[in-house]
């Protein structure tokens, strides 16, 4: 028994100190960690995230890399599985000693690996729209913070002369806050709390905790919400606000759509679907609904045009196993996902090192680049300004832009904002 | 001379400014539509074609619908002037085509006379966005206030209604007079009174609010909630009660509404529950087979439908296990497209019956004696079932169109009827009563019956119970098949679709109490009612749950969340019930020892 136990860790040694070698020799290689969901039920969102990463790191690449090193990437998978996204983060950081982890989709994803890049002091980037109330000093956020996405929307509907919103959601943490933020702004904007629909659910004291109606993963009856949607638009001038998730937003629309309620008389803005959401959605029964992006794929300049030809020939011809090649499109996350690398390879070149703390302080001096939806700047607070755009969508699965708002700085503490 | 000069200034402007309004008061509806399309901001083009409210002229439809459907184009001449043109003539091969003018709708020429040939991909076309196409909306309603249909008629009505225009009060009295429709007429009438409440004259607001008691009409609730508190404001007592009098009469009407509308969905819900449980009525229910893989027969009709639809839309091409299997299509379009549908319910019927014989024939038949085995067996084949769709067919969920006649609604007094909900309640009824002649009047159903209550006796008068077996669980597959197409009506169609129902069904095959056919049809209605009971009266509940001690305040805010507080109390309910009747609503009685 001893001796089988000295045998495994005498292996784990040699293992060990292989993988140090091979370090050493790959001197001309800067490893990267991609932490996605290549697996489980996020693994359909996340996949995409994972091909526009590689696709980004062989366009780097084929430009002499960062700082004259090629990027090598790590993947591993997180597979829709919380608790082992931290452990695979561990492993980055501590095993394969990754320079920066461009990964994660959902919020309770990046609030379970947090921990670890805080305590080994790794980076992080996020590109996936999120709540805020968050400022880890090992994270960059290119994701779109609540005011880039939820607000300009209520912008939009107010400017368009709304005066009744609906708030709907899935029942997670996003949709709650995001719901809870847009509460306090619409009060902000002289909306009376008798018009804003959904229900609120309130502390002892009688302070509102939890505003708008929620429906588990999975939910399919809609009826009775779409009944009281009807009820609620049939004074005119009302609206919806979406943060419903996945495949919930089928049954919703159907309903929707059979009960005679259209985007004339009371349209449906949605933070959750995006191109790439659209391709398993009715697109018939969406046509005239809304979505807010910091990215379209319908952006009508050469950069954007350019990108999305490059990433459409990188999947003719990529080799790497598992990568869809049909019916592919370009969205929001997958931009920032892409966005996010030139900011860490530009943070990277100023430093002139790999080394988190310097290329921290790097970032957080107001690097720009110019990606496919214009220019994004980094700021001292981690997030990033960037461009937010409203768009229509249109029966081919595209959105139609109806309004943009340029260079939106990232706030990610907005509860007493307003 | 300081003095002189500006009054010549003055003159001047004062000249211009009425010159100006001259021009605005004389434009004609196509200098209007050139104005908004040249217009820089959407405010402005708003503005110029609320002008065209209520003109009566023949060029503002077709060019506005020409601008929705992005045929107007911008047509800058090398001197930089825009023209805005309307593509006329057919396009070419090439992309090019004739235009005319929208200042006068004559041709687009050059300067000897000839007409232009533009490019189309060339020009910049005329944007609109939501608001904008409701503003023309708004002109082409007026227009529709003529239209032979009268849903068309009543949609304007209610549209311009919302909008309390007090000019726009004669055109509808002029209607009014010569509509013979009820429902438009109604429309005209609560429009005319909405409009009413912002006249000046207390008597005219106070007829408006009795016609709107009258008519107890929903859209009417905010206006007269506003109206109640301006009065209120105002201390005017006749006016004020006279609201509060229209406030409760559409509350009552409200709760009618919500009375009626939760029965429907209530019985709609039903209808989902039987449909799926239905075949597990037959194979756990008769045959006591515990069908774990009853999920994914619902998944094969739903992909059935899916098939049935690529082959008379376009086609489609699956890899299946390393090879492409290309599904040809008909490509038919219009009803016979629609059709598609019809046909495939017999399809997913036999689809799923194929699959649950081959179940059987492999699996099942050697495990009727050992129920727990039969668990684990058919739960390892419904894993097997879903990882086999997804290969086919990928992660991604796939679309299943609403048929044109499954996508309307009926309005009947405010309650919301869905064609897909009605669709499947009637069709749960006609598969109920077909089931029910299938097993009492059939010598088929004979056989089972005598199968499934004795085997062995059944077995020794010369039935062939094995083969009896084999074509009962087919029936009951076949079930959840056509429960399947149902389902791609009303919700996602993916690899884990079944998932979501499997659930659901053995619920209600075991309140309704095993082996009762008529113990399941009854338990679907009674376990969906109460589910939307609950939705709906939950939050009205809500705020008088205070009074618990301790978690009062938690209970109250549960009770917000409807959906899901509805569903764990049915769920609790369930289980209370089942202490109480374990056998559930019809026990099936039996002589055997066994049970």
């Amino acid at each position: 028994m001893k001796t089988k136990v000295s045998q495994i860790l005498s292996l784990g040694a040699l293992a060990l100190s292989a993988n140090f070698g091979t370090a050493q020799a790959a001197d001309a290689t800067v490893k990267v960690g991609v932490l996605h969901s290549l697996s489980g039920t996020m693994a359909i969102s996340e996949t995409s995230l994972r091909d526009i990463l590689l696709f980004t790191f062989d366009e780097i690449n084929a430009q002499g890399g960062v700082l004259g090193k090629k990027i090598e990437p790590v993947i591993v998978d997180g597979a829709s599985n919380w608790p082992l996204f931290a452990e695979k983060a561990k492993q980055l950081l501590e095993q394969d000693k990754v320079a920066v982890t461009f990964g994660c989709w959902t919020s309770v994803s990046r609030k379970s690996v947090l921990p670890v890049y805080e305590k080994n002091n790794g980076l992080l980037f996020y590109p996936v729209q999120y709540e805020g109330e968050e400022e880890s000093q090992n994270v960059a956020y290119t994701a779109e913070a609540v005011n880039q996405q939820a607000t300009p929307a209520v912008d939009y509907y107010l400017a368009e002369g709304k005066k009744k919103f609906y708030l709907l959601g899935s029942d997670y943490v996003y949709p709650q806050t995001t719901n809870l933020v847009l509460l306090e702004y619409l009060l902000s904007k002289g909306v009376k709390l008798e018009n804003i629909g959904g229900g609120f659910r309130k502390d002892d004291s009688g302070k509102i905790i939890s505003a708008g109606k929620y429906t588990p993963f999975g939910h399919t009856d809609y009826q009775q919400i779409v009944a009281e949607i009807k009820q609620f638009a049939a004074s005119g001038n009302a609206c919806v606000i979406s943060t419903l998730n996945g495949d919930t937003n089928v049954p919703f629309f159907k309903e929707y759509a059979a009960s005679g309620l259209t985007a004339e008389t009371c349209p449906v803005v949605s933070f959750s679907i995006s191109e790439d959401e659209f391709r398993g959605l009715p697109a018939k029964q969406l046509v005239g609904q809304l979505g807010c992006w910091t990215y379209f794929q319908s952006i009508n300049t050469p950069a954007n045009k350019k990108f999305v030809a490059g990433f459409q020939a990188w999947l003719k011809k990529t080799s790497v196993p598992g990568v869809v090649k049909e019916g592919r499109v370009t969205c929001s996350p997958m931009v920032l996902s892409y966005v996010g690398v030139y900011l860490w390879k530009a943070a990277v070149e100023k430093a002139g090192s790999f080394e988190i703390d310097k290329v921290r302080a790097a970032y957080k001096s107001g690097l720009s680049f110019d990606g496919p939806a214009g220019k994004v700047t980094t700021q001292k607070n981690m997030h990033v300004t960037k461009n937010v755009f409203i768009g229509e969508t249109k029966a081919d699965g595209q959105f139609k832009i109806v309004k943009s708002f340029e260079n939106v700085y990232g706030e990610p503490w907005l509860k007493g904002k307003f | 001379m300081m003095n002189n000069l500006t009054r010549w200034v003055r003159l001047a402007l004062r000249l211009t400014l009425l010159h100006g309004s001259i021009a605005l008061a004389a434009e004609t509806p196509r200098q209007l539509i050139v104005r908004a399309t040249l217009a820089a901001d959407a405010a402005t083009q708003r503005a110029a074609l609320a002008e065209l409210m209520g003109q009566a002229d023949t060029a503002i439809a077709p060019l506005l619908e020409a601008w929705r459907t992005d045929a107007l184009f911008i047509f800058t001449t090398p001197e930089g002037i825009k023209i805005p043109v309307l593509i006329s003539g057919e396009k070419t091969a090439a992309g090019t085509a004739t235009a005319s003018r929208l200042t006068d709708g004559l041709p687009l020429t050059d300067a000897q006379g000839n007409p232009l040939v533009l490019t189309v991909a060339d020009l910049a076309p005329v944007e609109h966005n939501a608001s904008l196409r409701r503003a023309m909306k708004a002109v082409l309603d007026l227009a529709d206030l003529a239209a032979t249909e009268p849903e068309k008629r009543i949609k304007a009505i209610s549209t311009i209604g919302l909008t309390q225009d007090v000019e726009k009060l004669p055109a509808f009295r002029a209607r009014l007079k010569i509509e013979t429709d009820g429902a438009v007429n109604r429309a005209l009438r609560e429009a005319i009174a909405l409009a009413q409440l912002k006249n000046p004259l207390p008597a005219a607001q106070l007829a408006a609010l009795n016609e709107l008691q009258a008519l107890r009409s929903l859209a009417s609730t905010d206006f007269l909630k506003r109206a109640l508190k301006e009065f209120e404001e105002a201390k005017d007592p006749t006016l004020a009660a006279a609201a509060r009098a229209a406030l409760a009469a559409v509350d009552e009407h409200r709760a009618s509404v919500d009375f009626f509308g939760t029965l429907f969905r209530g019985l709609s819900l039903g209808s989902i529950l039987l449909v799926a449980a239905l075949g597990l009525a037959i194979t756990f229910g008769l045959m006591r087979v515990i069908n774990m893989a009853h999920g994914e027969m619902i998944a094969v009709g739903a992909y059935t439908t899916y098939l049935v639809q690529a082959m008379f839309g376009s086609g489609l091409t699956i890899p299946c296990f390393g090879f492409s299997l290309p599904i040809f299509g008909l490509n038919l379009t219009g009803p016979a497209y629609q059709a598609y549908f019809i046909a495939a319910l017999p399809c997913s019927f036999l689809a799923a019956a194929l699959v649950g014989i081959a179940l059987e024939r492999s699996v099942i038949r050697f495990l009727y004696r050992r129920p727990l085995e039969s668990l684990l067996a058919t739960w390892g084949v419904s894993l097997v079932m879903q990882q086999g769709l997804r290969l086919m067919f990928g992660a991604n969920n796939v679309q299943v169109a609403s048929p044109t006649y499954l996508s309307g609604n009926w309005l009947i007094n405010d309650v919301i009827l869905g064609w897909n909900r009605v669709f499947v309640i009637g069709f749960a009824i006609v598969i109920v009563f077909g089931m029910g002649l299938v097993l009492t009047k059939t010598s088929l159903g004979l056989l089972i019956r005598a199968s499934m209550q004795n085997p062995t006796m059944a077995a020794c008068m010369g039935v062939r119970t094995p083969r009896v077996n084999m074509l009962t669980f087919g029936l009951g597959s076949g079930l959840a098949g056509l429960a399947g197409a149902f389902l791609s009506q009303i919700g996602n169609v993916g690899p884990s679709l079944g998932q979501g129902y499997i659930i659901d069904s053995f619920m209600v095959v075991v309140v309704g109490g095993v082996g009762s056919i008529g113990g399941t049809i009854l338990s679907a209605f009674g376990i969906g009612g109460i589910d939307q009971v609950l939705q709906q009266y939950l939050p009205y509940v809500a705020p008088g749950l205070n009074w618990v001690p301790g978690i009062g305040g938690f209970l109250q805010n549960l009770a917000q969340d409807a959906a899901v507080f509805g569903k764990i109390l049915v769920l609790a309910g369930i289980i209370l019930f089942l202490q109480w009747k374990p056998a559930g609503l019809f026990p099936t009685r039996s002589r055997s020892l066994e049970d």
